[in-house]
């Protein structure tokens, strides 16, 4: 299996978008690349313990959107990747960041304190470019 | 589902096996002994050494004699421990929605367990009576007694119609109380209150019985192991004589009753007075008797009778589990 | 398609006591549903009338498409595990198996043993001598074993731990995902079904209070959050399951009917959980479910949630 799937009962994102975000990430991260198979819904369903209409309603989703194509009788493969960088970029900024984390961690910044930082620095982000 | 019911009652199977051949066993070798001593002192009657006392030659072991009055109960047994937590147990332990969920229906699942337990009542039933019957022909043959409450219904075929009772009575308890405890009580006591009400009030009039009249003096005796309801003396007036206990009697007639004539007799005289002899003539022995010709057919009017019963509970039962709710 | 279920006014009474009061819903076929309420409020009198184990007093009851009844096929169709596991104490869980081989036309010996051996259960102990999870274990095994088409489960994950759970339920999320398979499962823990069910009956004092698809019923609920004014208007036109008042703001979570407005209102989803707690959380008022009629409010103390 290429990607195993985690489904967080708790989070606030409902569990179908929980599995779409996944599969967009897992192309974006380079770890699901285009003609890979994605786990069948009993595989998902085997794993993660989800009613099998929510794994077929968020691969329906990614099927409009483009990014996997169902072949009757052979399995979900996935068509193409999502507009963005490629995907060594993600995997590329992915460790800059665990760098970055473990140095806060280090200074004693605990989580809640990293995502506050990052949103007010996504937050000035943005107003420099409007500027 | 013959095999779940096997595999639910084989405990209950081995136990009544192992009872049975106990019970065999002990009554095979008691059997043989007291047969072989009522064949040597028969031939030693018939040969002319006198036969009066053959009656109190024998009683068979004390402990098997006792054994034997004590399958009385028997049929009641399988009743309370095979029948009454039938139906009962399951339904306590909820197994019953097991069983019924699976794809037989209450009627395929009932009659299986129901058919196989009344077999298995029946064959209890007559293997005992079997055995009974077999080990008692000695005495019966010599007192003449098995028409009487007590030996009839440990023989021949109406065992094998109280154990079908028994057992119908039990799983209609339990079926209906759907509790073993309280369908085990109602089985005991419904048993008993049958056997005795049927014993004491039905069966001296499955046929009418025979009443003979004669003189008292060459009282009529019927053949054979009849069994008697009653016997006593009419007076000259035609009502019968009152016969109490505790005083003596003559001719089957109470000392207070006698016509003075025959006084005499109590006075140390050896022969009555011929007054006596003719004022007797207007006594009246009765009897009132079903004939040992009969025995066979109060047997199987008895066994019908409580086969007739059995099969009613049974379809109470029926009745009960397709109607009611799990 | 046919739904598995369908109940029309189905009402169920043991003596004066009302178990079940006018209950009409529809389970389609395929769905994992979560049958919800208080203890008391007729989840297993309603599962019991579903698999034909009792009858009803009122009304109708149709199930895979035809009333409960005693036939074979039918009863090969439906699997119903009551809340006690019965079992046969004495006989072991191989004991078991073959009965089911014995009694059920379509019955899957192999699957059985495996499960049971992969979960470190031993088939030839007398099941009374196993574990409470452990018997749960068997009994499930058994029920699936059946191949029915309708499986009928009161409180089935209740005696078992989280990871078995977890495992248990993906297993029935598989065999949805096979097909030819309709779940219905009473259950007091809402967090797990969420995941695995897909449609809900909430019943509660024997009366049904909402049944549907889990995401329709929660895309027609909301929350309004506002100031503390007049909510007459809210109140007339739509159906307020739950309302908390605290000095400072007005707490409404309603079941729409139309869109809300009034722009004083802050509209939020609702999350399952909350909507369970806000319809069984109190004893359900003289009307039944909402049926698009405006009931009468509530108020819930002074604990903002």
């Amino acid at each position: 299996m290429t990607i195993s799937f985690r489904v967080d009962s708790r989070s606030a994102v409902p569990p179908y978008l929980q599995i779409v975000q996944q599969v967009r990430q897992a192309l974006r991260m380079g770890v699901l690349e285009v003609s890979d198979q994605l786990p069948t819904v009993r595989e998902v369903v085997s794993a993660t313990a989800i009613n099998p209409n929510t794994v077929l309603k968020a691969y329906r989703d990614l099927e409009r959107e483009g990014l996997i194509e169902a072949r009757a009788g052979h399995g979900t493969f996935v068509l193409r990747l999502p507009p963005g960088p490629p995907p060594g970029t993600h995997t590329r900024l992915g460790r800059s960041l665990a760098r970055w984390v473990r140095e806060a961690r280090d200074a004693g910044l605990d989580d809640e304190s990293m995502e506050a930082l990052l949103r007010v620095t996504l937050q000035a982000a943005d107003e420099e470019e409007i500027a | 589902m013959t095999w779940l019911v096997w595999r639910q009652h084989r405990i209950q199977f081995y136990v009544g096996a192992a009872l049975l051949v106990a019970f065999a066993v002990a009554i095979v070798i008691t059997g043989a002994q007291v047969a072989n001593q009522f064949h040597a002192a028969q031939a030693a009657c018939t040969a002319g050494h006198g036969c009066r006392h053959l009656g109190g030659l024998f009683m068979g072991s004390d402990v098997v004699g006792f054994l034997v009055i004590a399958t009385l109960g028997a049929p009641l047994v399988v009743g309370l421990f095979w029948g009454a937590p039938l139906v009962a147990a399951e339904v306590e332990a909820g197994t019953t929605q097991f069983a019924w969920m699976q794809s037989v229906t209450r009627w395929r699942w009932l009659r299986f367990k129901v058919g196989w337990m009344m077999l298995a009542a029946a064959v209890w039933g007559g293997v005992i009576s079997a055995l009974v019957t077999w080990w008692s022909s000695p005495t019966n043959a010599e007192q003449l007694n098995q028409f009487n409450p007590g030996r009839f219904d440990l023989m021949d075929l109406v065992p094998v119609g109280y154990s079908l009772f028994a057992m119908g009575l039990g799983i209609a308890s339990g079926a209906l109380l759907r509790r073993t405890l309280p369908a085990v009580a109602v089985t005991l006591a419904g048993f008993i209150a049958v056997r005795v009400a049927i014993t004491l009030w039905v069966r001296p009039h499955y046929l009418t019985a025979v009443t003979t009249f004669s003189s008292v003096v060459n009282n009529f005796t019927p053949a054979g192991a009849y069994w008697k309801i009653a016997q006593g003396v009419l007076g000259p007036n035609g009502k019968p004589i009152p016969q109490p206990n505790g005083i003596p009697f003559f001719n089957g007639i109470p000392q207070n009753a006698l016509p003075a004539s025959c006084s005499s007799v109590f006075n140390g005289a050896s022969t009555p007075a011929p007054a006596c002899a003719q004022a007797l003539a207007h006594y009246r022995e009765f009897i009132t008797y079903q004939p040992a010709s009969r025995f066979w057919a109060f047997q199987g009017i008895e066994t019908g009778i409580f086969v007739v019963l059995a099969g009613g509970l049974v379809a109470a039962t029926v009745i009960l589990l397709l109607r009611r709710d799990a | 398609m046919t739904p598995a279920i369908t109940t029309t006014g189905l009402t169920k009474r043991y003596g004066k006591v009302a178990a079940l009061t006018d209950c009409t819903i529809t389970v389609p076929e395929g769905r994992i549903s979560a049958l919800i309420g208080p203890n008391g409020a007729g989840k297993t009198t309603l599962l019991r009338l579903e698999a034909g184990l009792s009858r009803p007093t009122a009304g109708q009851v149709i199930v895979n498409g035809g009333t409960p009844r005693q036939d074979p096929a039918f009863l090969a169709d439906i699997g119903y595990l009551a809340q006690d596991i019965p079992l046969y104490r004495r006989l072991s869980a191989e004991d078991h198996i073959q009965a089911g081989a014995h009694l059920n036309p379509r019955w899957d010996s192999e699957s059985v043993r495996e499960r049971l051996a992969s979960l470190k259960i031993p088939l030839d102990r007398a099941v009374g001598k196993l574990s409470g999870g452990q018997r749960a274990q068997v009994a499930l095994a058994l029920i699936l074993a059946k191949r029915p088409r309708l499986l009928l489960l009161d409180e089935p994950v209740a005696a078992l731990d989280p990871l078995a759970r977890r495992n248990f339920l993906a297993l029935l999320a598989d065999g949805v995902a096979v097909g030819g398979l309709t779940v219905v499962m009473s259950s007091h823990l809402v967090a797990d079904l969420e995941r695995v069910c897909d449609h809900i009956v909430m019943l509660s004092a024997s009366r049904v209070q909402v049944c549907g698809d889990i995401d329709d019923v929660l895309a027609e609920h909301q929350v309004l959050v506002g100031p503390n004014k007049d909510t007459t208007a809210i109140e007339r036109d739509h159906y307020v399951v739950q309302a908390t008042r605290t000095p400072r703001q007005t707490r409404l979570l309603v079941r729409l009917n139309g869109p809300v407005i009034d722009p004083a209102f802050q509209a939020s989803d609702v999350g399952l959980e909350e909507l369970v707690l806000a319809y069984l959380g109190e004893e359900a008022s003289a009307a039944p479910g909402p049926s698009g009629i405006p009931a009468q409010l509530t108020t819930v103390g002074d604990e903002g949630k």
